[in-house]
């Protein structure tokens, strides 16, 4: 029955889209056959798989960085509480900005070049695999704390035996949710940055007018995101079986 | 003016969730104005069993019959008290205790005295615009035991409701209870694990056994009343009376 | 919901960490560390300039025009679905798909979408706010459906409730602490796409001038910028939790 329903939402959608581009409301609205020809024509000619590359360039190296920077960062936010409380004003600043505000700055300071997407990959992710390192570490349950010390554990003992892997489920959550941030930050940046992947490849299709190729690009990046985000909550599952 | 307490008659209910029989064939007569418990090993149903007289829970067989008329559906003369209070934690203990009432219609004002009224009667006066949160478990069943009471309820039907509360608490809402009962009489049915509280409260005990529930033993509690306040939990015939509960229910363990 | 991240909450150590960085920061930019780091000095001269000549007010203006217009809808609508998707099972399973997947998904890729719908106009500012706010929105308030208390619900059903009494009188208020906390995020959110939006249409608000003080080379004029959106997140943020802290008065 649940998959029926979800079954008809997608045709639904696909329904809607076929009469959206009937209907004149706006110059070239491609249909769903238009895009998805399209889509097959750029996986063809490679233009499409080339830009994904370079796109995921970007990507890892922000993203890679961002977790190597922010977790022990978080780690030590966490463990050291003096530095926690003012880091942590920093972080909630960081995050409450909308930073694409910061990306023409990242552009003026590095360039246009994979360096300023990465960086501005970095700056849109790591904030939040930093908030969930710090959080993860403050939230160990004080009882396990007051039962290791029972036991005489010394202080690195603590750490890796009953700080790490308490803190590691929100570690991973906040890599994931990092991940779907860094892929914003990425696409934002391309859109904007123009001689780079995905979103060189968006932004030139609408700028000649060839709609379907946009969509189709579209399209492809909300599903290579969307695959991302999905391998990631397996690994986080698997990572975590532990917890019923 | 309260309304007359009136008879239950519970006929021949059977009830099952899924593969689980929680009831077989169950019959029960209360007497109007009767206190009745139903008391139990885990699992034999007696939940289930009030939720079929307070019209939550529909029987597959049989039917229940209160004041005369076959239940279908929570009913007007039927008010519940639940063992985790129940209470709405946005709203003050005066509209909290004006809750049923509001779903029955009544008008502002008549629902709010009629409220205040009840919260004096459950020793919560002064206590009108507290919120749930910041009161102890006990004035919590307090403001359910009013809610119930001030829809005038004919019979008045209760879930295990002090299992929450602690041992000295409720000893002092029992004896509350029964004061109240005794001023404006009702058809009680009591749902307890305790066999102490069984005895203390009620007329009638009526024991169910487990899983598949059936009526297992009804025994009389002929102890005098008043109970509150008389020492009752000191006497011989009590002790023999809980011990006798014992004997029954160990055999169903 | 975002993970880990809390309120941001001035207190005493905030103060002294946000005065410590500026403090930094103008020694940095008066040892001329880098062309790309001002003096705190200067960007606040630069910041009173554009407000005095009127370019950060109208910029503001029409930002904040959008984010309304954007964020209005998104709430009402917001709540309504993820009313009906939490009280009605078929409505969830028909939408929860798109709702969860567009929820994580860089909606950022879609504002091309909206320009080839829209064209070039402020209009695809407002239809960003509002993609990015609905969905944050919708789930929250769902949540909030779904976890009332079933208890409370059975109480209610005991005392005679029908389906209306029902949903207006246990429902819907005990869902309320999680709509709000869903308007609280859909703002933040809001915000974002705001920015977003006006970057990449390049034609007005605080975005247009982003891009254009990055094009131009005026530093100063950028931080300026980038401190005046900053503000007006912040501004919003405290906006909702104040009415969050006045409508949630039980907790």
């Amino acid at each position: 029955m649940v998959v029926a329903l979800r079954a008809a939402s997608v045709i639904a959608f696909v329904l809607l889209w076929e009469w959206a581009a009937r209907v004149p409301i706006s110059f070239n609205f491609p249909s769903p056959w238009a895009t998805l020809t399209a889509l097959v024509a750029l996986l063809r000619s490679g233009a499409i798989l080339s830009a994904t590359a370079t796109s995921l360039q970007s990507l890892a190296l922000g993203f890679g960085i961002a977790i190597a920077v922010g977790v022990p960062l978080g780690l030590v936010m966490g463990v050291v509480r003096p530095v926690g409380r003012v880091a942590r004003v920093y972080l909630d600043l960081l995050i409450a900005l909308p930073t694409a505000a910061l990306i023409p700055l990242v552009i003026l300071s590095f360039g246009i070049n994979i360096l300023s997407s990465a960086v501005i990959v970095f700056v849109f992710s790591v904030p939040f695999v930093t908030m969930n390192a710090y959080g993860g570490v403050r939230d160990v349950r004080p009882r396990l704390l007051e039962m290791a010390h029972a036991f005489d554990a010394s202080r690195w003992q603590v750490f890796v035996r009953i700080v790490l892997p308490s803190a590691l489920p929100m570690i991973l959550a906040g890599i994931r949710y990092a991940l779907s941030r860094a892929f914003v930050g990425l696409i934002v940046a391309e859109l904007l940055l123009s001689p780079f992947g995905l979103g060189r490849l968006i932004m030139a299709s609408r700028s000649m007018f060839e709609h379907d190729r946009m969509f189709a690009t579209v399209l492809w990046t909300l599903l290579l995101a969307g695959v991302a985000l999905a391998a990631l909550a397996r690994l986080e599952g698997r990572l975590l079986r532990w917890r019923t | 003016m309260a309304p007359r307490p009136v008879e239950i008659v519970v006929d021949g209910v059977s009830k099952a969730f899924g593969t689980v029989q929680a009831l077989v064939d169950v019959h029960v007569r209360v007497r109007a104005g009767e206190f009745l418990s139903l008391i139990g090993p885990s699992g034999c149903g007696k939940t289930t069993l009030l939720k079929t007289i307070a019209g939550l829970v529909a029987p597959d067989s049989g039917r229940v019959v209160v004041g005369g008329r076959t239940v279908e559906g929570p009913g007007r003369e039927c008010s519940v008290v639940f063992q985790d209070f129940a209470l709405l934690p946005w709203a003050t203990v005066q509209k909290n205790a004006e809750f049923g009432l509001l779903l029955r219609g009544v008008p502002a004002a008549a629902r709010a005295e009629r409220a205040r009224g009840m919260i004096a009667k459950v020793g919560l006066a002064g206590f009108e615009h507290a919120y749930p949160a910041q009161l102890s478990g006990g004035m919590q069943q307090r403001v359910g035991l009013a809610r119930a009471l001030a829809v005038n309820p004919q019979v008045l039907l209760m879930d295990e409701p002090f299992a929450s509360i602690d041992e000295q608490t409720r000893r002092v809402f029992q004896d509350d209870l029964l004061q109240l009962w005794s001023e404006e009489r009702k058809t009680v049915v009591l749902v307890t694990h305790s066999m102490e509280e069984a005895i203390y409260l009620s007329d009638r005990v009526v024991v169910l056994s487990p899983r598949p529930g059936r009526v297992h033993q009804v025994l009389d509690v002929p102890l005098p009343r008043p109970r509150e306040g008389a020492g009752v939990r000191a006497t011989a015939e009590f002790a023999r009376l809980v011990d006798d509960l014992w004997k029954v229910l160990r055999k169903l363990q | 919901m975002t993970p880990g991240a809390r309120e941001s909450d001035l207190g005493r150590t905030g103060l002294i960490a946000v005065a410590g960085l500026l403090i930094v920061w103008e020694a940095l930019g008066r040892l001329d560390v880098s062309m790309f780091v001002p003096p705190v000095t200067t960007v606040a001269a630069a910041w009173w300039q554009l407000v005095a000549n009127g370019t950060l007010t109208r910029a503001a203006a029409s930002s904040l025009v959008s984010l309304v217009k954007g964020f209005v809808p998104a709430a009402v609508l917001g709540v309504a679905v993820g009313l009906a998707m939490g009280r009605f099972a078929t409505v969830r399973h028909l939408l929860d798909g798109w709702v969860n997947a567009l929820m994580s998904a860089p909606l950022s890729a879609l504002v091309p979408v909206l320009i080839a719908l829209f064209g070039i106009r402020d209009t695809v500012v407002a239809a960003t706010v509002f993609m990015f706010s609905f969905f944050v929105i919708v789930v929250n308030t769902l949540t909030g459906v779904r976890s009332t208390d079933p208890s409370l619900v059975e109480m209610a059903r005991s005392f005679g409730a029908g389906e209306l009494a029902l949903f207006g009188r246990v429902y819907l208020p005990s869902a309320l602490p999680a709509v709000m906390l869903g308007l609280r995020l859909g703002v933040v959110q809001a915000v974002k796409g705001m920015v977003v939006g006006e970057m990449l249409i390049s034609l007005v608000g605080l975005g247009e001038r982003l891009i254009y003080y990055g094009n131009t080379f005026l530093i100063a004029e950028l931080y300026a910028v980038i401190a005046s959106v900053l503000l007006i997140a912040l501004a919003t943020s405290q906006l909702a939790q104040a009415l969050d802290r006045a409508l949630i008065r039980w907790k």
